[in-house]
């Protein structure tokens, strides 16, 4: 009876490793192409869009506020460029964390069919998903609650943190850049 | 819409723009606005006849949308002081009343039109808040000091 029970077991054991491997296989052409596509874009996004230091530094500069009390601008003035700034840092937030998680879910899903990431790497990469948006979340309930000047050291934390991922990510998707085809040399022809 | 051209000319005729017309337009928000006038609001096609006839339509479209991108990125980083000013004197260039000026770019919010159509939206969004920003300090401004801000 025992040995029943242990050989249920490993032949059960067995079947459900058949079937995680099934289904975390080779690329499925079809629904592959969608996330290779969903993590260019959110790459493009955050390296052009959301990332470049000037855009993040002119976002959160103090600078702005500072020449509104320098004019004495009345109240009125001032609270609508704090409701306006937090709008808009918080919308920096939410679209980074999101195209952070189209780039967690890429890796989770497809990279391992394009690109031969080491264990070391993946296990890194995990770890700087967490941190990144675990950092995405604090920052968001951060300025929220304090507005948009209260945390400026989680600002660039985070932005550095998502250049990270940027850069291994870009690695991954390396595949899909245009080669990069050298002109043919006169010499080339008539040899 | 037109095929690709190369980049080589595009670039030339960027610089053809740049030093016979831009370089009459110092302000990022004066050639933010020109370089919109350009554009056609059906199409998104930039036209400049005399750009298109020393190089192509194509050329000539390209050229325009680039150096409308850079305008774009230029005002999107511009400190908000520097934003105020610029927006006081293109209102003083265009000879425009401050309180009706404010009146209507308060109202119809003509820099929604005015960002060319690749831009990033969150950038897009940001310069918005800018100009909002900084039409409530200059109708600050206004009430405060009615005679700063001349006519």
């Amino acid at each position: 009876m025992i040995q029943l029970v242990f050989f249920l077991f490993i032949g059960a054991a067995l079947l459900s490793s058949l079937l995680f491997l099934s289904r975390r296989g080779g690329p499925r052409a079809e629904g592959d192409s969608g996330v290779l596509l969903e993590a260019r874009g959110a790459l493009d996004a955050l390296q052009g869009g959301l990332l470049p230091d000037e855009l993040v530094q002119r976002i959160f500069a103090k600078d702005d506020l500072d020449y509104l009390v320098s004019q004495e601008a009345p109240k009125s003035v001032r609270d609508l460029f704090v409701t306006e700034r937090k709008k808009i840092a918080l919308s920096w937030i939410g679209q980074v964390r999101s195209q952070i998680s189209s780039l967690k879910h890429f890796h989770a899903v497809a990279a391992r069919s394009y690109a031969k990431l080491g264990l070391r790497t993946e296990v890194e990469l995990a770890c700087q998903f967490a941190a990144s948006l675990a950092a995405c979340r604090a920052l968001r309930l951060a300025i929220y609650v304090g507005g948009p000047y209260a945390a400026p050291r989680m600002v660039g934390a985070t932005a550095t943190a998502a250049a990270r991922i940027c850069a291994i990510s870009e690695q991954s998707l390396g595949f899909l850049n245009p080669v990069q085809v050298k002109p043919l040399a006169s010499n080339s022809l008539s040899s | 819409m037109f095929s690709s051209p190369k980049r080589m000319d595009v670039e030339q005729a960027r610089q053809d723009l740049c030093r016979r017309t831009l370089s009459d337009i110092q302000r990022p928000l004066d050639r933010l606005i020109y370089l919109a006038s350009m554009r056609d609001y059906n199409t998104g096609i930039y036209h400049h006849d005399g750009l298109a006839s020393r190089f192509t339509e194509e050329v000539a479209c390209e050229a325009l949308a680039d150096c409308h991108r850079e305008a774009f990125r230029e005002l999107v980083i511009c400190p908000l002081d520097e934003l105020v000013s610029q927006l006081d004197a293109y209102r003083s260039a265009t000879h425009t009343g401050p309180r009706e000026f404010l009146t209507a770019w308060g109202r119809l919010e003509p820099y929604r039109v005015a960002v060319p159509v690749q831009a990033d939206p969150l950038a897009a969004e940001f310069l918005f808040s800018n100009f909002k920003i900084a039409l409530a300090v200059l109708e600050s401004q206004l009430d405060s000091h009615p005679a700063g801000l001349a006519a």
